[in-house]
């Protein structure tokens, strides 16, 4: 016995709301997933429009910002320690860190997981950022633990005599 | 909608005429759909990680990807939108 059936059998006028609404349960079944279908189609196009978005900001956009900024004196910073600045703009934190036996390196603080302030371990020789324990290495930038999976911006750097220059942070 | 089923009938009430195998196709293309939705979602989410990480060079591929998906399935949805074939063999 069909599910139409089974609703006719305890009424005494069925025909009546038949009349008003006049399609069979399967029938009713059909129609909603040519509507699912077309609601498909429809997000697919948005999906398609949003990736085209990526695409042309990927092309067009800059991969690299910022300009030349003094940002500190080669004597201030001993070897395993690390000056914090700002750059390519106020407010955007970054760190340069002389590396022992490697030299001056910088990076963004911003994780590349949830944009926390990534700190430098020296004792631990990483980048460590305490909101979900994720590291980075010192010396590239690379995520080597936790959950970022980016590597951190780095920020090339220009060394006049004692002068250090941030030129411009690259993702 | 109309030309696939009939109209109310006061003694047996409404049957739906649809053709064999309709239903069927029907059922397989929302699922496909399904799936190829849930590809396109991936390849979005490929392409922000790759637009995040600086790398731009691919971005157009999977955008092409993407509209190649966009594009099959609104032929889909116009191919089965077509009502049943009235005239021809029976
Ligand atoms: S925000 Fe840095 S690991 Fe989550």
């Amino acid at each position: 016995m069909s599910r139409q059936e089974r609703v006719d059998q305890g009424s005494r006028e069925p025909l009546k709301s038949r009349a008003e609404y006049p399609y069979h349960w399967d029938a009713d079944d059909f129609v909603s997933r040519r509507e699912l279908l077309r609601l498909a189609v429809l997000t697919s196009g948005a999906l398609f429009a949003a990736t085209v978005a990526i695409a042309v900001r990927g092309a067009f956009g800059n991969s690299s910002s910022g300009s030349r900024t003094l940002i500190a004196n080669a004597s201030d910073v001993p070897a395993g320690s690390v000056k914090y600045f700002d750059y390519p703009k106020k407010g955007d934190q970054a760190m340069l860190i002389n590396v022992p036996g490697l030299g001056f390196v910088a990076y963004s603080q911003k994780c590349t997981h949830l944009s926390c302030a990534v700190r430098y371990e020296r004792d631990k020789d990483r980048l460590y950022c305490p909101c979900h324990n994720g590291v980075y290495s010192v010396t590239t930038g690379d995520p080597t633990a936790g959950p970022p999976q980016r590597r951190l911006p780095q920020i090339l750097l220009e060394r006049d005599g004692d002068r250090i220059f941030a030129r411009k942070e690259q993702a | 909608m109309s030309a696939l089923f009939r109209g109310p009938d006061p003694e047996r009430g409404v049957e739906p005429i649809v053709p064999p195998g309709r239903e069927a196709l029907l059922t397989a293309a929302v699922a496909i759909g399904i799936v190829l939705l849930a590809i396109q979602l991936w390849l979005l989410t490929v392409a922000l990680d790759i637009y995040l990480a600086g790398a731009r060079g691919q971005l157009w591929v999977l955008a092409l990807l993407s509209g190649v998906v966009f594009v099959g399935g609104v032929v889909a949805i116009r191919v089965i939108s077509r009502g049943p074939r009235t005239t021809g063999r029976r």
